[in-house]
């Protein structure tokens, strides 16, 4: 018997839309956005999902249509307008280009306030893991103590990477991160990213990158308009996807 | 420590490493900051306002408070745009951003008053127990300052010309507020206007202490806690009403 790790359950999410592109009191008055100057645009509609301990699920679909969203719904970021997405086993940070980084600290100060926002900062071990980060991430301890604002898109790639993946997560959430980092890095990732699976892990990855899904997860779906259209292997869901372009 | 105290110890202490990033003097800016404005009003109205005894203690006590609420605001109206990368990819109470916020503000503001202290002293401050009184007023003076704060972060996110507002209008509520003159010299007939601004009433306390070193009024104070009271209220109401619509307007 599988146990379920995360249950969303008639989901719908939508944003706050300005509507007329009201974004001053200005425009507000001129535009008479007294009447409802926001509107909702559905982002997510009724979204069914269970997903299982140990499960790696791939999430496919065209620019815009929810998967970043449903990522921050299943994090907790976002509270959904209707329905219940129960999660039962611990979120890791979520793991998306550049977030949670600060561009005028360095390296170093930057995992510790990760660490500390996360809930795992602990004293006596963080010198081990700043090791652990800089071992993984190949930058050296002279590059950590840059600010990050210098580094390069890869080298950000490479500190977000490490530093969520050199402690053991319950529930990893990828987000087009291996994109940018070079090919070496990218092996290692993904290397990285099967351990973390064979200890456990329930992994959520979203690519664009039909190869590296298929090579990650078995289970895949595909989104559009906000809408599950296709819930299966990560092959079927893949061509689903391609079939979106045809 | 725990988790969470290390998470705004660490928010702090980011605050106060970008504040000062690149400047050279650092903290000493918060004593600078409201010394500059002493010395310009002090040359300006002292002529003026002759009749006030110990006049550069009289603008200092208010002032200094005035620069800790007026740079709190404006920082805080800022804390959830400037934290929107973190808002949008970690499961964090949203409070911690303004909190620490607040936080920062506070550490360099007691920096700069302990060095205050000490020109106050020598411009003629009573000393006496009744100082003590200035660690509640402080406590109160805080909790509406991050009342406003967050009242104004929270609405900034969706109109950001509500931070711009806030700025224009500073400088007026800097002279509407008495500051570098007493409520003495204001007409009868408008006295009503100038008491209903909630600055009014926290200064009448805080000059009670520093300035005539007695203890403070206790119907001002039962006028502060309330204003401090009711204004946390509303900015919690106004938090929780629009905190679930920040990530689609961040």
């Amino acid at each position: 018997m599988k146990e379920l790790a995360i249950e969303l359950k008639d989901v719908s999410v939508s944003y706050l839309h300005n509507k007329r592109g009201i974004y001053s009191i200005k425009d507000f008055i001129l535009k008479g956005g007294l009447f409802s100057p926001f509107e909702h645009k559905k982002v997510l509609n009724d979204i069914n999902l269970k997903i299982y301990k140990g499960e790696s699920l791939g999430i496919v679909g065209r620019n815009g249509e929810g998967k970043s969203t449903l990522l921050r719904t299943i994090a907790g970021i976002i509270i959904p307008d209707k329905g219940t997405c129960k999660v039962s086993i611990e979120i890791s940070p979520l793991l998306a280009l550049g977030a949670g980084l600060e561009l005028e600290l360095t390296g170093l100060e930057n995992i510790k306030i990760y660490m500390a926002l996360s809930g795992r900062y602990d004293k006596n071990t963080i010198k081990d893991l700043i090791d652990k980060v800089s071992e993984f991430s190949e930058l050296s301890m002279e590059q950590l103590k840059m600010p990050v604002k210098m580094y390069s898109t890869g080298m950000l790639a490479r500190l977000a990477f490490s530093t969520v993946m050199t402690t053991q997560p319950e529930l990893l959430m990828i987000d087009e991160v291996l994109a940018v980092g070079d090919k070496g890095f990218q092996e290692k990732c993904k290397k990285r990213i099967h351990q973390v699976k064979d200890a456990g892990a329930t992994v959520i990855f979203v690519s664009h990158n039909p190869e590296e899904v298929k090579e990650v997860c078995e289970r895949g779906i595909c989104l559009k308009n906000g809408h599950i259209i296709c819930d299966s292997t990560s092959y079927d869901a893949i061509k689903e996807y391609n079939n979106l372009f045809i | 420590m725990g988790s969470k105290t290390y998470l705004i110890y660490f928010l702090i202490y980011k605050n106060l490493q970008l504040k000062y990033k690149h400047s050279m003097l650092g903290f000493v800016w918060s004593f600078l900051h409201p010394l500059f404005y002493l010395l310009v009003f002090n040359f300006v109205f002292s002529k003026a306002f002759s009749n006030i005894p110990h006049y550069s203690l009289f603008i200092l006590s208010a002032l200094i408070f005035w620069v800790y609420f007026s740079g709190s605001c404006s920082q805080l109206s800022l804390t959830f745009i400037r934290n929107s990368h973190l808002i949008k990819s970690l499961n964090v109470r949203k409070l911690l951003y303004p909190l620490s916020e607040q936080g920062t503000e506070l550490v360099s503001f007691l920096a700069g008053f302990l060095l205050f202290i000490f020109l106050m002293i020598y411009l003629g401050m009573p000393i006496n127990l009744n100082l003590l009184y200035i660690i509640p007023i402080i406590i109160l003076f805080s909790a509406f300052t991050f009342s406003v704060g967050l009242l104004l972060g929270s609405l900034n996110v969706f109109f950001r010309d509500i931070g711009i507002l806030w700025n224009t209008l500073n400088p007026a509520l800097f002279y509407l507020s008495p500051i570098a003159y007493s409520l003495d010299i204001i007409p009868q007939q408008y006295l009503f206007y100038f008491k209903l601004n909630p600055l009014y009433h926290f200064f009448f306390i805080i000059r009670n202490v520093l300035y005539e070193g007695i203890a403070p009024s206790p119907i001002q104070s039962i006028y502060c806690v309330i204003i401090t009271v009711v204004s946390f209220l509303l900015a919690i109401l106004v938090y929780r009403k629009t905190r679930n619509g920040f990530i689609s307007n961040l």
